[in-house]
């Protein structure tokens, strides 16, 4: 990772201009003078090195990250400290985040709080899914996709434009996806609503569908390799050759690509998912006005956006964090325009239904 | 014993000896590859990722972390798993069988769900996460290896060596030191063997019990989120020679220690 | 000297030093001279009953608390209907995860799968390591003997994860067996060795051996080559000698191996995920599964672990009493 160039001149002044607008800076003067603690769970190389000692050199409030690996994992950890977490600021994907608001695991969020809230570009931070029961409930930071990644020493550009070429006998046994996700992605090649979300009133309808996706996957199972769950997986099917063609999430094959791994990326026509991992703050959180301090902060410069991209291949919600990539990081976190407008959120409203239904679709379908 | 098993034998145990070592070394190989990637072809090299690892305090003061867990919950659990097993062995009493199953109860359950069943009942104890926590939770997980491990030496144990030091006058606590203990060493070496490397290895109750500093595995899993990289191959490689070594030194001042007293 | 003599040599010193008249200056000599060390004796060994009790007082404890203690709050929330408890909503007792379990025939196959798999595994790795555990023993000098065991253990110190991923470049389309063959001209396409029931068993054994080897180690160890021997001068082959001698005088051994290594192949997850095929799922991922996919599940995965622990004790302790019977049938 190269090293962050934020300068500290450039960061007094973000700082400063917080301070200068926000509703009730006390909280800020009580900070800076009481030093304290913001405590963090997320994934490695989300909060940048270079940030972080900045930040805690120029608040002195130390910043405790703790690596968490999986939503899975975070969810039951914080369901099992409830109702008095050890941690602020967790990174929730943005379609799980009913789950946590449902337990009573998330503090909304208070954007008035946020002076740097402004630099996020508003197709994420304004976004449909972003606002539940009237409330926001995180800050975006980076997004993810669902796409199909392939090997272009072996896979045309053509072929890459439809999620047929996965399921193809042309590359019988040399494909991958995780089983979850293909689920809705098969849905949504069906012509129906992935997120379940237009059948909320109609769960016979929705039965239905799920059942008639979960028989298409069991048709295609002689085809595939493996399924695999963790980004780390398929990245090493790729360099092993044991695949040519994969859905997977533009992060690890982002990383792929910078790495010079003969890899492209495409959302096929028929249309894929994307999701947004973002900064929250937990209910009952020990430090919450820390964790305000914190999340102006790391919102304050797009060149924080842009190193958040580099270490993790997802894109940037940051205005203008591009600006600070290079050729290759560009070409790796961007799609084409009409590539793009084939891309939706997901969406959490129906998923109690839709995940009742197909949790046990995947184990039939692992067991056929 | 003929020649040809003899010849056959030293066959088979080579071929064992070169299945567990291949992807030993394949890991240490990668370990100097240029790229963030492990995986073939090489097509240049590099040291980075070694003097990466003793640059970085963190990896190496986590690898310190994990190393004093390891040998504190293994103390715990030979202490317990051995009284256990003593209590268990050529007994008959009422609710033998039911102690029994409860020993071995924590090695029944799957990781995730003993993980959160410590975590729960952690904060219903009072237990802050931690290093002590990781240690409790390691402690008793790895009981039921040390009491079936030391039982089987113990069952083996003629009755009449113990009969023979109570008959000349000593006492059971004396008999039990100078007689059983020394028998069942062989069996204590083995099971410390299993709970080091339980608790070096172990992820899940790491994680749920741990606070914001990793144990290695907690931050291999971490870093595994971005791929597995050289990098990755690099830590294991050094804290496999760091155990190693610290293992022939344990294992050499053992001996120096028994010369020296006996 | 083997270990029996060796304690043999211990209970003739220990009791000489011991023994109430002499002045022993020894260490030993000097604690059980001590009154109050005698005094304390004097209390626990009162009775057979006393003694027992002090004995038995803290594994009792121990087990009680920190063995069952966690998983009574694992066995409650499998009978609670919501957990973690939605807010405001008080959760009411069912046994509907468990009924869960009996009423859907998925969730039995990777159940029975995971046993038949744990089963099968304890008596594969019996098999491998059983000759290089009987190597090790009886075939080589006492002096190398500690040399070549330690070896052995050296990689099982590498992680299950970077381990796995070091099997990963061994075995893929460009692994480095694949990498070899082609150089040799043997093969023009590369054999598709991963995500097989092949490279399953290469990176599971690696997870078990150690578990069956030593305890087969310490076996054999102990076991006098006189015994064997003497079948031999009776003119015993080979193989009936192992059969009738070895193999006998080893079963506890074997025993507490293939305990070992069915209690801990029972709950893996990550090997068998990252290396098996499409439909190798075990049941410790469908639990994990309830923890963690989008539609958490904590009561119906409580209930589904508290199915596989039991069923786990059972077959341990039937599987022991087999073991039990059989070699009484064979001192007698």
């Amino acid at each position: 990772m190269s090293r962050l160039t934020l300068n500290r001149r450039r960061f007094l002044g973000t700082a400063a201009a917080g301070t200068a607008v926000l509703a009730s800076p006390a909280y800020l003067r009580k900070a800076y003078a009481q030093g304290g603690e913001v405590n963090i769970w997320t994934y490695t190389n989300f909060v940048p090195d270079s940030f972080k000692e900045q930040f805690e050199a120029e608040t002195g409030i130390k910043v405790n990250i703790r690596l968490v690996d999986d939503q899975g994992k975070q969810f039951n950890l914080l369901a099992a400290e409830a109702p008095n977490p050890t941690v602020d600021i967790l990174t929730v994907a943005g379609h799980r985040f009913l789950q946590f608001i449902d337990s009573e695991l998330l503090a909304p969020l208070d954007t008035d709080r946020l002076a740097n809230w402004g630099n996020i570009n508003p197709a994420f931070s304004e976004s449909d899914w972003a606002t539940i029961a009237g409330n926001k409930w995180g800050a975006p930071i980076l997004s993810g996709m669902e796409v199909m990644s392939y090997n272009t020493e072996v896979v045309s550009e053509e072929e890459a434009q439809t999620w047929d070429t996965l399921f193809s006998d042309k590359y019988s046994k040399q494909t991958a996806y995780i089983i979850q996700d293909m689920m809705s992605i098969i849905m949504l090649k069906m012509g129906y609503d992935g997120n379940m979300v237009a059948y909320m009133d109609d769960p016979d309808k929705a039965a239905a569908i799920v059942e008639e996706a979960k028989a298409y996957l069991i048709e295609k199972k002689p085809l595939v390799r493996k399924y695999y769950d963790s980004g780390a997986e398929v990245q090493q099917m790729f360099v092993n050759q044991d695949i040519v063609v994969a859905h997977s999430w533009n992060g690890p094959a982002a990383a792929l690509i910078n790495d010079g791994f003969p890899l492209g990326m495409s959302i096929p026509k028929e249309g894929s998912y994307g999701f947004v991992y973002t900064y929250n703050i937990a209910n009952n959180a020990p430090n919450a006005d820390n964790a305000y301090t914190f999340l102006n902060a790391i919102l304050g410069s797009p060149e924080i956006g842009a190193a958040m991209t580099k270490a993790s291949g997802f894109i940037s919600t940051y205005k203008g964090a591009d600006q600070y990539l290079t050729d290759l990081e560009k070409k790796s976190t961007s799609f084409p325009e009409e590539q793009l407008a084939n891309l939706q959120f997901f969406r959490a409203e129906a998923n109690e239904m839709k995940y009742g239904l197909v949790d046990p679709a995947v184990e039939e379908i692992k067991a056929a | 014993m003929t020649r040809a098993t003899r010849i056959f034998m030293s066959v088979i145990y080579w071929a064992f000896v070169v299945y567990v070592f291949v992807p030993l070394i394949l890991m240490v190989v990668m370990g100097f590859k240029d790229s963030k990637f492990i995986g073939f072809p090489i097509r240049s090299w590099t040291l980075d990722w070694y003097t990466g690892v003793f640059s970085d305090t963190e990896t190496l003061s986590v690898f310190g972390y994990s190393v004093v867990i390891a040998i504190a919950s293994t103390a715990v659990s030979i202490f317990v798993g051995t009284w256990i097993a003593v209590l268990l062995d050529g007994r008959k009493f009422m609710g033998r069988a039911v102690i029994f199953g409860l020993t071995i109860l924590p090695a029944l359950v799957p990781g995730i769900i003993s993980a959160i069943a410590f975590r729960i009942y952690a904060r219903l104890l009072g237990i802050e996460p931690g290093m002590f926590a990781i240690i409790w939770s390691h402690a008793v997980h790895n009981v039921p290896f040390v009491t079936l491990v030391v039982i089987a030496r113990l069952s083996t144990l003629p009755k009449s060596y113990t009969e023979a030091a109570r008959d000349l006058g000593a006492d059971p606590f004396v008999a039990f030191a100078r007689v059983t203990l020394p028998y069942l060493m062989p069996a204590v070496i083995g099971a410390s063997i299993f709970c080091l490397l339980l608790s070096f290895d172990d992820f899940v109750r790491s994680f749920f019990l741990g606070s914001y500093d990793p144990t290695l595995p907690v931050l291999i899993f971490a870093k595994l989120r971005s791929g597995m990289s050289p990098e990755i191959n690099a830590i294991a490689t050094v804290a496999l020679v760091i155990t190693a070594v610290l293992g022939i030194w344990a294992e050499r001042s053992t001996r120096r220690l028994n010369k020296e007293n006996a | 000297m083997t270990s029996e003599a060796a304690s043999a040599d211990h209970a003739r010193t220990a009791t000489a030093a011991n023994a109430p008249e002499t002045t022993d200056r020894t260490f030993w000599g000097r604690i059980v001279n001590w009154s109050p060390y005698r005094a304390l004796v004097g209390l626990v060994y009162a009775t057979p009953r006393r003694q027992f009790l002090i004995l038995a007082v803290f594994p009792v404890l121990w087990v009680l608390t920190q063995h069952l203690g966690p998983m009574l709050q694992m066995a409650r929330i499998s009978l609670l209907d919501a957990y973690p408890p939605s807010p405001g909503v008080a959760p009411n007792f069912t046994f509907d995860n468990y009924a869960r379990f009996f009423g859907e025939s998925i969730f039995w196959m990777p159940f029975i799968r995971s046993l038949t798999f744990a089963a099968t595994l304890s008596f594969a790795t019996l098999i491998i390591t059983y000759p290089v555990a009987y190597f090790l023993a009886r075939h080589v000098s006492r002096n190398n003997r500690m040399f070549l065991l330690l070896l052995l253990l050296i990689p099982f110190w590498v992680g299950e994860i970077v381990r796995t991923y070091a099997i990963m470049i061994l075995l893929g389309n460009n692994g480095a067996i694949n990498l070899m063959l082609k150089w040799f001209g043997l093969i023009d396409r590369p054999i598709p060795f991963m995500y097989t029931g092949f490279s399953l068993s290469v990176g599971i054994i690696y997870l078990t051996a150690l578990y069956m080897l030593l305890p087969l180690y310490s076996a054999l160890e102990k076991l006098p080559k006189s015994y064997t021997e003497a079948a031999a001068d009776l003119g015993a082959g080979a193989w009936t000698r192992f059969r009738r001698v070895t193999l006998p005088l080893t079963l506890e051994g074997i025993a507490s191996g293939c305990t070992l290594v069915f209690l801990i192949s029972t709950g893996f997850y990550a090997t068998p995920v990252l290396l098996g095929g499409p439909s190798t799922t075990v049941f410790a991922e469908t639990i994990a599964g309830f923890f963690h996919v989008a539609g958490d599940q904590w009561p119906t995965g409580a209930a589904f672990a508290t199915i596989m622990f039991l069923t786990a004790l059972v077959l341990t302790a039937v599987f022991n009493r087999l073991i039990n019977a059989l070699r009484k049938g064979e001192t007698k």
